[in-house]
């Protein structure tokens, strides 16, 4: 049967629902049952089985898992379970504080409604080259925890991501949240991202983070959304700018690295010569922001 | 001009009698609906985009309560869906399944049963076998020799017709001399436009239900704007006679013409539950109605000349209309775009050949402006161009060029001429320039930097109806039924469809402002094809110029039965009687001025009559309006252009538009901020592309992948002007017009010219989307 008529009926397969209370028991039903599905907020999910693009026997709610729900501000550090809403971490006064970056990537993610159902661990798990909320966490150097039937495990978040759609994680494990350090006074961030809409999905998003010393760039974090396979920290762009003054010139020439080293595929939300030509601006928005905010802080 | 009555119902804001229903999500749309015994329907659709269907086997269906349909099993009568025109302009290419499917997400065969579920169940165990054929996604590539033939016959008036490549149907004309006219001409300007395909993203789905009656016939509920020509177009396919089909008139989840044309979901469901003798139930998913229509994509080439000072001398336009697999209206469509391009600028010698093309892609039918949009954006381009050749600025060209009172007018094609009686351009023209500083918008290519404003103006209109004073090749006529009923209420009964803007609400205000009553006083009644007189459809902004006609003239009808009636009661001569309205009573009174006790309120007289079994008071009539009046609008649009993405803002946007008299003015507005939301989208976000791989829809029919505006795309309220011009127009209920469509046609010339005013790039294809707008920045950086 072609998949136009399949893909389109909103019916999905028949599928167990699992409900565990612990991660130890949701990995269990992981490990018994391969290809059983993690259900999160299910914006991502849900779409996919109604497409019929999955067709998972079983499915496995997370939200009923009190340990997944956390936020806990631990100093240096702020830890983010995997289940915990995107609107939640929006409202979240430590987290727009602590980690204004974070902040805005999940702001602009979808529209109240869909961060009222979405979380940051379907975020990162649906792994998609757009996923906001991921470009964030990689731009901040997060900690990717991990459970699995052989206990747990920490994966470095730009380490995370194998492909759209292609992650690390073995089908019997689960995400349970992340740690995410907190950057030093001295840093500046900036998130931007375009779109067709203000409802859409990016066609191209940029993070930039830059710990400075007045105009002096001690460490730069430059990541790129919808450019590649998967979320991309741009190592040439930050070389460049790493121990640098920062000049006009400098950021302009930063951007068009940016742009001459990512490798973006046309897609139905834009073109490839769009994203490499609009990174170039974006890049400049980025550095530059980061850069007076940086420079402020201190 | 101002020879405006007071009024006292018309012109001010009322609530909705619907308003209730919809806001607390109790109102029940056919999707919504459901029968005791109900079965559920699910269609095959073509995974190709050409093919033939040489065998579908039903044998693996499981389940024995599973209905199948396939091409063999429905009437082979070829139709047009849309019922509109006269017989010798309606093309019928149509089946109700095809063996022959011309693109993916055609419908193939069907299945009914038990639950949704089962029924795509069932429909997964079919099996059927094609034969492909290459398909063509191009209208001009459609019609190059070698091209496999899309449909080899098609039926005309009784007659079949054999296409010739790849054209549906074509018009020609020309009026003058237009080679003499180019002659005179000190400048000319000629370009190709391309438009987009949109879909409409209406709410509701195309959703039908059917219950086979015993008698033979079949009751429909459906997804409609036109409930008499579903009736007429299920007699013709099935030969029920039409006493026996009644159609029952369920609110629409709004339209912007995609149920213009009966639907095609709607003789399927026939089909089944006549085979099941059971109900069926057939509701489209927004997949599958994303593959069920879309606008006309249009070339254009035209060339238009003017004489030194600025007077228009000729004009020529070459239209293609990629009109997808079938002909929904693509005739009468070929005789509007002429029509609407005639009719907006005088034009002393014209010339037009319009062909309407088959592609292998989604059928095209009419969404708002039915082709206006398209046409008015590449005319009010080429009017921004030829006006900066000829040295005058494109405001003042327009007021030297433009159509208007006491001219003639062929909006709906050459069939349907009438004068313009009323009309507001000049004071939208003077007053959107005085509002937006017009004399003093930046000059374009005059900025630097990564932002940069533009203001542009655009200026339409669209036909209220398709009226004219003689008959055409467009059918446009309509009715109602009123009463009054014992309480001094009244039951205003007709077939017209209110898409959600308030238009029966707003008919009803006309028939309280006859008779002297308030709004809520007037029923509307929620009818079906046996209890209503014909009407055409409710199409062509016609719902309050026509429709509100037709009910005007029933209430002026049943006004005089009052005064008769009344008479008789008081023993007073009928033409002398008044009417006023008693706040105590809460009822109308008809009263002999100055003569103590000769009063009668409504209800009154209704129980006198009944008790004294003198009948009803009732009229029904049907209207046909002497002229399609043009409803005119325009737009100042400012914009912002971030040159570093290619995303445009809108900042500011004035509309002005003469709608007439305003019935309902908060809802009027709305329809321009609705026309405005369109109309930007249309311009710099909306298509509708092809994978040529798969021949699918490249986005599959993922509204995901369809983006409209929201709120946060548009602009603030504060920064949105509407206002009306004062106007009147004669021929309509108490100087009323329409607004629907023209709140969208000049929208993309105004936004278009908005941002070459801001970067100094011209585009002639839409949309103008941040892509196109880096492409074009960075070609320009190229060349310089
Ligand atoms: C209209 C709309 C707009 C959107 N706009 C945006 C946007 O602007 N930006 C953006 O980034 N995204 C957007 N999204 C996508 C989506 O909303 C987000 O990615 C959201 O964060 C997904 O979270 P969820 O909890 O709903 O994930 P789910 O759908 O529940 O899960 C997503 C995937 O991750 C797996 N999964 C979930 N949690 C875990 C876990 N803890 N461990 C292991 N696997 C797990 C699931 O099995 C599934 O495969 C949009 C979606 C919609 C429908």
């Amino acid at each position: 049967m072609n998949p136009i008529n399949k893909h389109n009926t909103h019916i999905v397969m028949p599928f167990e629902y699992h409900q565990p209370a612990t991660v130890r028991a949701a990995v269990e039903i992981l490990r018994k049952h391969p290809g059983a599905k993690p259900l999160a907020g299910g914006t991502d999910l849900v779409p996919k089985m109604k497409q019929r693009l999955l067709e998972p026997k079983h499915v496995v709610n997370l939200k009923k898992i009190p340990e997944l729900s956390v936020v806990e501000d631990r100093g240096d550090a702020v830890y983010i379970g995997a289940a915990v809403r995107l609107r939640e971490i929006e409202k979240s006064e430590t987290i727009r504080r602590r980690l204004p970056l974070l902040s805005s990537c999940v702001r602009s993610i979808g529209s109240v409604q869909i961060r009222n159902m979405g979380t940051l661990g379907g975020n990162v798990c649906n792994a998609s080259p757009a996923a906001d909320g991921a470009l964030g966490l990689v731009a901040l150097e997060a900690t990717v925890h991990i459970a699995g039937p052989g206990g747990e495990r920490q994966v470095e978040a730009k380490s995370f991501f194998e492909g759209p759609g292609l992650t690390v994680l073995g089908e019997d494990e689960l995400v349970t949240g992340f740690t995410v350090p907190v950057p030093t006074e001295d840093t500046g961030t900036c998130f931007i991202s375009v779109g067709r809409t203000a409802l859409d999905i990016s066609t191209i998003s940029i993070a930039v983070a830059l710990t400075m010393d007045g105009d002096r760039v001690k460490d730069a974090k430059v990541v790129l959304g919808s450019v590649a396979p998967t979320p991309i920290r741009l190592a040439d762009a930050e070389k460049q700018l790493k121990g640098k003054t920062l000049t006009e010139k400098l950021v302009e020439d930063t951007a068009m690295k940016v742009s001459e080293s990512i490798k973006p595929i046309t897609d139905i939300r834009g073109t490839a010569e769009y994203r490499r030509e609009a990174s170039r601006g974006m890049a400049v928005e980025a550095i530059t922001k980061a850069w007076r905010e940086g420079r402020t802080q201190r | 001009m101002s020879s405006k009555p007071a009024f006292k119902v018309l012109g001010r804001d009322t609530q909705r009698q619907d308003g209730v229903a919809k806001v607390t999500g109790r109102e029940k749309f056919a999707s919504d609906l459901s029968l005791p015994n109900m079965l559920h329907a699910r269609v095959l659709k073509s995974p190709y985009a050409h093919a033939k269907v040489k065998r579908i086997d039903v044998s693996a269906i499981s389940d024995p309560t599973v209905v199948t349909l396939t091409p063999d099993e429905v009437p082979d009568a070829r139709f047009c869906p849309r019922l509109m025109s006269t017989p010798e302009a309606t093309y019928k290419d149509w089946t109700v399944l095809t063996s022959k499917p011309r693109y993916v997400g055609e419908t193939i065969a069907a299945v009914a049963a038990e639950s949704e579920e089962a029924a795509q169940r069932a429909l997964e165990s079919l099996v059927v076998e094609y034969e492909e054929f290459t398909a063509v996604f191009d209208a001009l590539g459609s019609m190059e020799p070698g091209v496999e033939p899309i449909h080899d016959y098609i039926e005309l008036d009784e007659e079949t017709l054999k296409v010739e490549s790849n054209i549906a149907c074509h018009l020609e004309i020309e009026e003058g001399d237009t080679e003499e006219g180019f002659r005179q001409a000190d400048h000319v300007v000629e370009r190709t436009y391309r438009t987009n395909r949109r879909y409409h993203t209406q709410l509701e789905t195309k959703s039908v239900l059917v219950r086979p009656e015993p008698n033979g016939g079949v009751t429909v509920w459906s997804t409609t704007q036109t409930l008499h020509n579903t009736r007429i177009l299920l007699h013709e396919i099935f030969g029920i006679p039409m006493g026996k089909i009644r159609v029952m008139k369920v609110p629409i989840g709004g339209s912007f013409g995609s149920s213009i044309q009966v639907n095609p979901v709607v003789p399927i469901a026939v089909a089944l539950a006549l085979k099941a003798r059971r109900p069926v139930k057939l509701s489209y998913t927004r997949e599958e109605d994303l593959h069920d229509h879309c606008s006309y994509q249009m070339i254009f080439k035209l060339k238009l000349g003017a004489d030194r000072e600025g007077k228009l001398t000729a004009g020529h336009l070459d239209a293609w209309l990629d009109i997808g697999a079938h002909q929904i209206q693509a005739y009468p469509l070929l005789g509007c775009v002429v029509g609407w391009w005639v009719s907006l600028y005088k034009l002393p010698a014209k010339s037009y050949v319009g062909k309407a093309v088959y592609t292998n892609k989604v059928p095209s039918c009419a969404f708002r402006g039915y082709g206006n949009p398209q046409i008015t954006w590449a005319v009010e381009t080429l009017m921004d161009e030829l006006a900066e050749k000829v040295g005058v600025d494109p405001l003042d060209f327009r007021f030297m060029n433009y159509i208007g009172e006491g001219d003639l007018f062929w909006g709906q094609g050459p069939s349907v001429k009438s004068v313009i009686h009323s009309c507001g351009v000049e004071e939208i023209l003077t007053k959107g320039a005085e509002m937006s500083d017009w004399y003093n918008r930046p000059r374009a290519e005059t900025q630097t930097g990564r932002h940069r404003r533009g203001w542009g103006m655009g200026r339409g209109y669209h036909t209220s109806s398709a009226g004219a004073p003689v008959p055409g090749t467009v059918i446009d006529f309509g009715g109602a039924m009123l009463k009054l009923n014992e309480d001094g209420t009244f039951d205003y009964v007709s077939a017209l469809m209110d898409h959600g803007g308030g238009t029966l609400d707003a008919n009803a205000k006309i028939i309280a402002e006859e008779l002297e009553i308030p709004h809520h006083k007037v029923n509307i009644v929620r009818a079906d094809t046996g209890t209503t007189v014909y009407d055409v459809c409710t199409h062509a902004s016609r719902g309050i110029y026509s429709g509100g006609g037709a009910a005007l003239k029933v209430a002026a009808q049943v006004k005089q039965k009052i005064r008769e009636q009344a008479g008789n009661l008081l023993d007073a001569y009928p033409n002398a009687l008044k009417f006023r309205y008693d706040q105590q009573r809460e009822q109308a009174v008809v009263y002999a001025e100055g003569i103590e006790g000769r009063e009668i309120t409504y209800k009154e007289l209704a129980y006198t009559m009944r008790n004294k079994n003198l009948g009803t008071i009732a009229a029904v009539d049907s209207y046909r309006q002497p002229s399609c009046p043009p409803h005119f609008t325009g737009y100042f649009i400012e914009v912002d252009v971030d040159t570093w993405t290619g995303k445009v803002r809108p900042l500011r946007v004035i509309a002005g538009a003469d709608i007439g008299t305003v019935i309902n003015p908060k809802l009027a507005k709305g329809q321009i901020h609705g026309g405005l939301a369109q109309g930007w989208s249309m311009t710099v976000n909306e298509d509708t592309p092809y994978d040529p791989t798969s021949g699918d829809l490249w986005n599959r029919g993922f509204i995901s992948d369809y983006k409209v505006p929201t709120s946060m795309d548009l602009p603030s309220l504060e920064a949105f002007t509407v206002f009306f011009a004062d106007t009147y127009e004669p021929t309509g209920p108490f100087g009323a017009k329409g607004i629907g469509e023209g709140a969208l046609n000049p929208v993309a010339g105004a936004v278009a010219n908005a941002i070459q005013n801001a970067l100094g790039v011209r585009f002639y294809e839409l949309p103008i989307t941040k892509d196109r707008i880096l492409e074009a920045l960075k070609r320009k950086e190229v060349e310089a």
